[in-house]
């Protein structure tokens, strides 16, 4: 007996290809034919976007590297030197991982204040506010873990003071330390540890929460926003997600790979004396976005600092959800968020220029 | 950059004119050239530079303590047995490495032939098979390269530095 499908005997390679995988590709026609506000052709609307191209040279530039990496205390700094010196292009790999992160993050902020400043975390989306929180959160794991990989001594007293911190936490703190640090002090256990959740557990967890975030999006459909005083013709309200949206994201990310390379160009990577574990340096300080939680540290007590980075945290991952309880409650004016907002970044630039700027 | 993807560009309704068509394509070539680039830097970074291995030069006894016809065997850095041999023209290094599968061959004195004990293959003087598979394939004894010093009359035989971690 001969299967059905079979029996047909003169198929065109199409349809071959077609029952081969049976998808529904006008499904992914309809997906692609996304009408996209018009705002979406602004760059700044695109800053999410921005950061997930981002994320994909991190991936890519990442892979590159664990090919010679070594995550051992007596092997790491070596290798991050040979890569740096001795390989074809490593300092070029690796100058563009370095860069692309700290991009990233840069991206990840600007995406936030955008989203904030636009009242896009509002009913319906707050949940996508949360998943958008968590990715923050995770986009700084990682640019901390990747930073320690180094094994430099900036790096290594980095990871020192950063479990330390994570000790401070009430309650599990002392358990997340001896966690990360796989022990009492930062040595061998941590660097694997650093390693595993650089490579394995983050791209995972970020891979998640970025489908859960783009799904999200997708299903709700991208805020619409209508400015004072704009006036935009009925026909060109939308303009489609493929071709027309793609190309705008094509074009940043090209726009993106010409700064990244100018930046890796004049600013390369750079390697710093290897991890002593018996001598702290005289000056030690984390990458730019942890200033504010290293000031923060030297205002105030070790204590106080991590219940108020934590506090502060969760008031901003929980804040849809805590602006509609106040703003049932008492009635609260549109400036409130604003201003609220306002002082936060402020708060956060503020702390960051003054910690760049003290030895 | 208000309007960096125009819409009206893409539209399949309008016609695309030549102008267009040359925009696009040249942007295309653009594009895949600055990747490409970038591709194949990526694929030198993960293919490792092929080094020239360097050479030592190693100890191989005095030229008065080899008999002619005589052999004495010395160790390279590697590991590997180097059988140098003495014959009324000079002298000749080779590798005890047998070309057929890899056992190590022997110089049998009384016979003048290098031996495999594996699959039975002979090699004559200078180190090419006369016999068995490796005389079948046409294969010879690899040949080591050697320095002889006649003022202090040492022989010297050019081997594999030892290993360095390559990059």
């Amino acid at each position: 007996m001969i299967p059905k499908e079979q029996s047909r005997k003169v198929a065109s390679l199409r349809e071959r290809m077609k029952a081969m995988f049976p998808f529904n590709w006008e499904l992914l026609k309809h997906a692609g034919a996304e009408p996209v506000p018009y705002h979406l052709k602004k760059w700044w609307f695109c800053l999410g976007g921005t950061a997930l191209y981002l994320f994909i040279v991190q991936v890519v530039t990442g892979i590159a590297l664990t090919f010679y990496y070594v995550p051992s205390p007596d092997q790491a700094y070596a290798s991050v030197a040979a890569i740096t010196r001795d390989i074809r292009f490593g300092w070029f790999i690796r100058s563009l991982h370095k860069w692309s992160a700290n991009f990233m993050i840069v991206a990840v902020i600007l995406h936030m204040l955008r989203v904030y400043f636009t009242g896009a975390y509002r009913h319906p989306r707050q949940l996508n506010w949360c998943i958008g929180f968590l990715l923050l959160g995770t986009t700084l794991t990682f640019g901390f873990t990747g930073y320690s990989l180094v094994y430099e001594q900036l790096s290594f007293w980095g990871a020192t003071v950063a479990t330390n911190l994570a000790a401070a936490v009430p309650l599990i703190g002392p358990y997340l330390g001896y966690f990360l640090r796989g022990g009492t002090e930062v040595g061998e256990n941590t660097l694997t540890r650093f390693f595993i959740l650089h490579i394995g557990v983050l791209p995972t967890v970020a891979f998640i929460l970025l489908s859960l975030h783009i799904l999200l999006i997708r299903l709700q459909g991208v805020t619409e926003l209508q400015f004072e005083g704009e006036v935009v013709p009925k026909e060109e309200q939308y303009f489609r997600f493929w071709p027309d949206h793609a190309t705008t994201e094509l074009m940043i990310g090209v726009l993106l790979m010409y700064l990244l390379t100018i930046v890796a160009l004049i600013f390369p990577a750079g390697l710093g004396a290897p991890a002593d574990p018996t001598q702290t340096p005289a000056h030690i300080k984390p990458e730019w976005y942890f200033y504010f939680n290293f000031r923060l540290l030297k205002l105030t007590s070790l204590r106080v600092s991590v219940v108020l980075t934590l506090g502060l945290g969760s008031i901003a991952f929980f804040w849809p959800f805590i602006e509609e309880w106040l703003s049932r409650r008492f009635r609260m004016p549109d400036a409130i968020p604003v201003t609220l907002g306002v002082l936060a970044f402020l708060s956060f630039l503020v702390l960051t220029i003054w910690e760049s700027f003290s030895i | 950059m208000d309007h960096i993807a125009g819409g009206s560009l893409m539209d399949e309704t309008s016609h695309t004119t030549r102008r267009e068509w040359l925009a696009s394509v040249l942007m295309g070539v653009g594009l895949v050239a600055s990747y490409g680039v970038l591709a194949v830097e990526g694929l030198m970074f993960l293919l490792p530079k092929r080094l020239k291995p360097r050479t030592r030069l190693l100890f191989a006894g005095q030229i008065d303590r080899y008999k002619v016809g005589g052999v004495q065997g010395f160790y390279d850095l590697q590991g590997n047995q180097i059988l140098v041999k003495r014959s009324e023209s000079g002298f000749q290094a080779f590798s005890s490495v047998c070309p057929h599968l890899g056992c190590r061959v022997h110089w049998e004195v009384d016979k003048q032939q290098f031996f495999c004990p594996c699959h039975r293959g002979v090699f004559d003087a200078n180190g090419v098979a006369i016999s068995g598979p490796p005389a079948a394939a046409g294969q010879r004894l690899s040949q080591v390269p050697l320095k002889v010093d006649e003022l202090s009359g040492v022989i010297y035989i050019e081997v594999k530095d030892a290993k360095r971690k390559q990059i």
